[in-house]
């Protein structure tokens, strides 16, 4: 059994931001708040249920403003919805691999960006696709670059009276590909004991646009920005992946725990982010994906 | 709120209750209406075992609350057999062996028919995605996936 709380419902965004900041936790999936619970992690006196909001549920595509995603979108509705996987197919990649089924059945893309991981699946691809988070709070709305988002494991920027809203994600370019690998012990319901998340676009064999992002490599999900700025202009040809992996490993900050050391965090890093260069790379000049 | 009045449809059957908003679905089938066949294993949406459709998709019910399956259709093991004749689900799991201590098995069938109910000719590698959050500690999965397609070969005779 729970512990005992009060449960609201609001249907009302601007209800739901009031209840938040009188401090009810904000529950979407429960698919870490009723683990939490039952775990005895978390007590709350108050819990508001979002799941009547009904725009926050809704997702769309956009030729010229790409995808806006509700944040109450069930990870298996990406999963399964096939215009994510010809476009954004690292998006793809990352939601099918959270958890399981019947996770990604009530695990929302909003509750795993708010729970501020630094191993959230869905995070790593939505940052190289350039995504926005769209938030609303009792005295208005704004909008922040999903990279601005975290401040520290399980921290946002969220005020108190704030909620995530949309996620907004432009459309890829069309000489564009990109992948997600995921490193776990076993195949399913595991952790990202390390992500590597790219974007990238040519022309011809330039790299027009390179976006690297890690899950579990800080303390926050992060993009690889020096390592994207010496790369984006270069022939591919011209630069070695050993490099690229070494380049970019450096800017992580990974720690030790009981999944890995921060030493072997850091050695995979080097091989993952040469994995994920080279998947991007053949779907790029495959044309498809 | 605290406490709620819910209406459920279960295996077909139409309920009304009110439960408390902490109450799981799971212990919500487990203690309101004694359908003890959906098992309570980790708690914490690890094993699968409590695993039940809602409007046909599977869920782990132990992660959701009894109030937020208000007016939702809820499908549990006792709903697979008809009239005292096995699912055939049921019957391709004995048929291949797929059930030892049996803790994980009304899990396995849930998301089971749910996997055949989108993939009706699923491949070993659709069903071991499908039934990835179920865990069984006995039979190694083999003979769960080979009882998945059985069934599946029966779905086309019958």
């Amino acid at each position: 059994m729970l512990p005992q709380f009060e449960l609201y419902r609001p249907t009302n965004l601007l209800e739901a931001c009031r209840l938040k900041a009188q401090g009810a936790v904000v529950v979407a999936g429960g698919t870490d708040v009723y683990v939490a619970m039952h775990g005895g992690k978390l007590r709350p006196q108050a819990l508001v249920d979002i799941k009547g909001i009904a725009d926050m549920q809704e997702a769309t595509y956009d030729q010229n403003s790409g995808l806006t995603i509700g944040a109450l979108t069930t990870h298996r509705t990406i999963e399964e919805w096939e215009l994510v996987k010809q476009k954004y197919y690292a998006l793809f990649e990352g939601c099918s691999q959270v958890g399981s089924v019947q996770i990604r059945q009530r695990g929302t893309i909003g509750g795993n960006i708010c729970n501020g991981a630094p191993s959230a699946d869905s995070v790593g691809p939505l940052l190289v696709f350039g995504a926005e988070c769209l938030v609303v709070g009792e005295k208005g709305q704004r909008k922040v670059p999903l990279a601005g988002f975290f401040t520290g494991p399980k921290k946002t920027i969220l005020a108190d009276d704030e909620l995530l809203y949309k996620i907004l994600v432009p459309p890829p370019a069309p000489n564009s590909a990109s992948a997600y690998i995921k490193y776990t012990r076993r195949r399913a319901m595991d952790l990202a004991l390390l992500g590597v998340s790219i974007y990238l676009a040519l022309d011809k064999s330039r790299i027009e646009e390179l976006r690297i992002a890690f899950a579990t490599a800080a303390p926050t999900p992060m993009r690889a920005y020096q390592t994207e700025a010496k790369l984006r202009g270069k022939d591919y040809r011209s630069i070695s992946l050993a490099d690229i992996g070494k380049m970019a490993a450096a800017e992580a900050n990974p720690r030790s725990s009981w999944r890995a050391s921060r030493e072997f965090r850091l050695r995979l890093l080097e091989q993952l982010v040469q994995q994920a260069f080279t998947t991007a790379l053949q779907r790029a000049e495959g044309g498809d994906l | 709120m605290k406490t709620l009045t819910i209406q459920v449809t279960v295996n077909g059957e139409a309920f009304c209750k009110t439960v408390g908003v902490n109450m799981t679905l799971l212990e919500f089938l487990r203690e309101e209406l004694h359908l003890t066949g959906t098992k309570l294993g980790c708690n914490e949406g690890e094993c699968g075992a409590c695993t039940v459709l809602v409007d046909g998709k599977p869920v782990n019910s132990c992660l959701m609350l009894a109030v937020e399956a208000d007016g939702a259709e809820i499908f549990t093991v006792e709903g697979l057999a008809k009239d005292g004749t096995l699912h055939p689900l049921q019957e391709a799991f004995i048929e291949a062996g797929a059930v030892q201590c049996g803790f994980c098995t009304p899990g396995m069938l849930m998301s089971a028919k749910a996997l055949l109910d989108k993939y009706p000719k699923p491949t070993a590698q659709q069903i071991r995605k499908e039934l990835e959050g179920n865990i069984c500690r006995c039979t190694g999965y083999d003979r769960i996936v080979k009882a998945i397609i059985l069934a599946s070969e029966m779905n086309k005779e019958g």
